[in-house]
């Protein structure tokens, strides 16, 4: 296994014209996905052409450089703007950008690009070693068991809103509702459109992003401009390198993070806005200073950066050993194996394993490329940063509208991206977090299709969520969530009503 | 004075004719051609449209683009086409989809209000069961349902998607009565049936061939005429001794109102394209069943397939209008 590996990096190496497309995917990677709305997904896909023509492994090098290099780009901006390149950056920003509004901006990028890479090498040892095992357990995963696990990311949703639990699951409900728009998941009826073609399609994860993480950002600069004196929004890239003891004193989340992502990500069509989702709230759940949470602190980048880039591995696990498509970004990647004749799934592994090895050995380099090119281009960013407010406001303003148009190539996304960006600025005003609405947005369609035919599959019985140990399990954890809180302070006045009777 | 007026006037209107006719006279096409695919990158659909593009037809020597303008179950896509200029520069790619939404979505574009350009071919849909069920063949199945009707859980596409049609067809056809659970694609239906969590899918082969082919799952019958490239070791239904063909198909169609002598070029040059034995090798290797027809034939066949999808719809009381 090993010596294949090593072989074929050293193919990839030898041979000029590999390094210079992972160099070229790497630059590529990092700069689409630091376009705002322009996702992981959409950068392959803008790229996809460019690949039919080369050879297959140089290929798949090619996408894998710039998926992982996207994976990195969305967070840049996240931490920057506060605003997501790629839904996989949607939680980094919630820490990474106060860190960067106290001047760490480089810090914080740092630890996104460190983060990233020990993440992404645990994505690829899982998907190594791991692959065919977590691949037998992504496939327990039915209906009930999604169901299970959409409630559970519900429930981590109401701890993982900064401030107030209650205003978190406010926002966090209209996230829902907003998730039940568009053509009903299980019987393709229109709800809540209005009658308006502008709604059919329902609410895409990223316009919704955009307009409340981007353009709703203009709309406050725009608001406070009589205010600010054209301060630059964008603050200073300061120290670019943590304290190194520091840095490594963050293993644990590291790993933490990285073991949530590739095990999330591993599971078909969870991806890897969920893998974040739930490596935030996990991360704030062992956290010594939980409160701190949102205002900046290292371990809330440090957490869905890891999530982020290992997830890729897990995606890669479902595709590679079963031929389907984890999420939207795999499918994409699929196509482009498919164009050159090579089927993903189990014979994959048994016709062309050289093929393999060369997947693994190109998601190797696409790592240590990203890391180096990241590093260098950190000072340049810096460069970026000193464009004054007024002009780069314009800019976001422009890439928002762009890129939620290049989504689906529809002006609707566009109306959908500056709703939500309005919505996005009435939830500042009324000091509401906005990130659940996305939370729910995503959870919501996956709780009620899967609840739907769990129990359109029990022939209407709850009793297949206790049927299925690990849904079981999954429900129990959440009323553990739910009820201990609650609980506690009973639990300590029991026990001072027994001491107090028995004393 | 009067003579430079009529001097201007001339020479104006010399100029114009000439622009007029310069712009008639170059040659269509002489600009990017697009192709709307109505679902995201990646799909079956996708892989032929780029395919295609690729691989631009000789009398069209220019770049040709895909574009995916996706949601609202590939309603959006055709509207785009049917809405867009009608210069012959966008090109729509549908299939049944485009059928059934016509009549579940009372936004969806009319079938009357598009134009047939060139069919591409069919996609075979084909019956696959999960190992647990033990069922081997066809006629097993059926046997199984006929004695404990809805015993079968069948995974599918909600109601106006292929694989629910296919499954409905079949419960019509041979009179008896599936579970029908349905499921947001082809992906997350295969994964259902490779899980055990649905006992039948009525999906398309290329999807389901490499687990049939591990052993993972048994494809039982195709529902074509002919057995599929993919899966050459599976029996049509014809075979097997029924009468039964279910197949989703792709083509491509202009807005209405583009001229005849660009349409007429599009036709020629595509139909030709598709009819070239190296493409069509392509095509195979990614799964895509490519049998052309000029658009006299496509216009006959959405016709065909459009009172058949009617009739299901209608059944299933799932018609809006």
């Amino acid at each position: 296994m090993l010596t294949d590996f090593l072989a074929a990096l050293g193919t990839t190496l030898l041979s000029p014209w590999g390094l210079v497309l992972a160099v070229i995917g790497t630059l590529l990677g990092i700069l689409l996905g630091a376009m705002p709305g322009v996702s992981s997904t959409m950068a392959l896909a803008i790229l996809l052409p460019i690949s039919f023509g080369m050879d297959p492994h140089l290929a798949i090098l090619f996408l894998l450089t710039v998926f992982v290099a996207s994976v990195y780009g969305g967070s840049v901006t996240a931490i920057l703007i506060n605003i997501p390149g790629t839904p996989g950056s949607i939680v980094t920003q919630l820490d990474g950008y106060p860190m960067a509004r106290s001047g760490r901006a480089g810090q914080a990028l740092t630890y996104a690009l460190v983060s990233s890479t020990l993440g992404g090498l645990i994505g690829l040892v899982a998907l190594v070693l791991v692959a065919p095992m977590l691949a037998a357990a992504a496939m327990e995963f039915r209906s009930p068991e999604f169901t299970a696990v959409a409630v559970f990311g519900l429930v981590l949703l109401a701890y993982a809103s900064p401030g107030s639990t209650i205003r978190g699951m406010m926002v966090g409900g209209l996230g829902l509702l907003c998730g039940m728009v568009g053509f009903d998941k299980l019987t393709d009826i229109p709800r809540f459109t209005f009658d308006s073609t502008a709604l059919q399609g329902g609410i895409e994860l990223v316009p919704l992003c955009v307009g409340l993480f981007g353009f709703a950002e203009v709309l406050k600069n725009v608001g406070a401009a009589g205010r600010s004196s054209g301060k630059s929004v964008m603050p200073a890239i300061g120290k670019v390198w943590p304290p190194m003891k520091e840095l490594l004193s963050h293993w644990k989340t590291m790993l933490r993070g990285s073991l949530i992502g590739a095990g999330v990500g591993a599971i078909p069509a969870a991806g890897s806005a969920i893998a974040v989702a739930i490596a935030y709230a996990q991360e704030m759940r062992f956290s010594k200073r939980p409160d701190k949470f949102g205002t900046g602190v290292s371990e809330g980048v440090v957490a869905p950066e890891s999530a982020n880039s290992s997830s890729i591995g897990g995606t890669l696990i479902p595709m590679m050993t079963l031929g389907i498509p984890g999420d939207a970004i795999t499918a994409v990647l699929m196509g482009s194996l498919l164009i050159h004749g090579l089927r993903p799934g189990p014979g994959l592994f048994a016709n062309n394993p050289e093929f393999v090895s060369g997947v693994y050995s190109s998601f190797f380099l696409a790592l240590i490329l990203t890391l180096i090119v990241g590093l260098l281009l950190m000072r340049w960013v810096a460069w970026v940063t000193r464009i004054p407010s007024h002009i780069l406001m314009v800019v976001i303003a422009v890439l928002c509208v762009v890129g939620s148009f290049a989504i689906r190539n529809t002006m609707d996304d566009v109306y959908i991206m500056l709703a939500f960006g309005v919505i996005g600025y009435l939830l500042n005003l009324l000091r509401l977090p906005a990130a659940p609405l996305a939370f729910g947005l995503i959870l919501g369609p996956l709780l009620e299709e899967n609840l739907r035919r769990s129990l359109i599959l029990g022939r209407g019985s709850w009793e297949i969520f206790i049927n299925s140990p690990i849904a079981l399990t999954l429900l129990l954890m959440s009323a553990a969530a739910i009820l201990l809180p609650l609980l506690a302070p009973w639990f300590v006045r029991l026990r001072n009503d027994l001491r107090r009777t028995y004393r | 004075m009067k003579m430079i007026k009529k001097l201007a006037t001339a020479a104006a209107a010399v100029l114009l004719s000439g622009a007029l006719t310069s712009q008639a006279l170059a040659e269509f096409p002489d600009d990017t051609i697009t192709i709307v695919v109505p679902w995201p990158a990646g799909g079956a659909y996708d892989l032929s449209a780029r395919l295609m593009a690729e691989n631009p037809p000789e009398n069209l020597p220019v770049s040709m683009i895909v574009t995916n303008v996706t949601g609202a179950a590939g309603s959006n896509g055709v509207r785009h086409v049917a809405q867009s200029d009608p210069d012959g520069y966008t090109i729509g790619m549908m299939g049944t989809h485009a059928i059934a939404q016509s009549y579940m979505n009372r936004n969806a574009t009319p079938l009357e209000d598009i134009e047939p350009l060139v069919f591409i071919g069919p996609e075979p849909a084909s019956l696959v069961v999960s190992n647990d069920t033990g069922i081997e063949n066809v006629k097993q199945y059926l046997e199984q349902l006929k004695k404990q009707p809805g015993s079968i859980i069948n995974g599918n596409d909600s109601p106006g998607g292929f694989s629910y049609i296919a499954a409905t067809m079949l419960e019509n056809h041979f009179d008896v009565k599936l579970s029908k659970v349905p499921y947001q694609g082809y992906a997350p239906t295969a994964s259902a049936l490779v899980s055990g969590e649905v006992m039948s899918t009525t999906l398309p082969i290329p999807l389901l061939a490499e687990q049939h082919k591990a052993g993972k799952v048994k494809i039982i019958g195709v529902a074509a005429e002919k057995r599929h490239p993919f899966a050459p070791d599976v029996p049509t239904f014809k075979e097997q001794g029924f009468d039964f063909i279910a197949e989703d198909f792709y083509m491509l169609y202009l807005p209405k109102g583009v001229p005849e002598d660009r349409r007429a070029k599009l036709e020629e040059g595509l139909y030709k394209l598709l009819s070239d034995e190296k493409f069509q090798k392509k095509a195979a290797e990614l799964g895509l069943v490519i049998m052309p027809r000029d658009a006299a034939g496509t216009r006959a066949y959405l016709e065909q397939r459009n009172q058949e999808v009617k009739a299901i719809l209608e059944d299933a009381n799932l018609i809006e209008k």
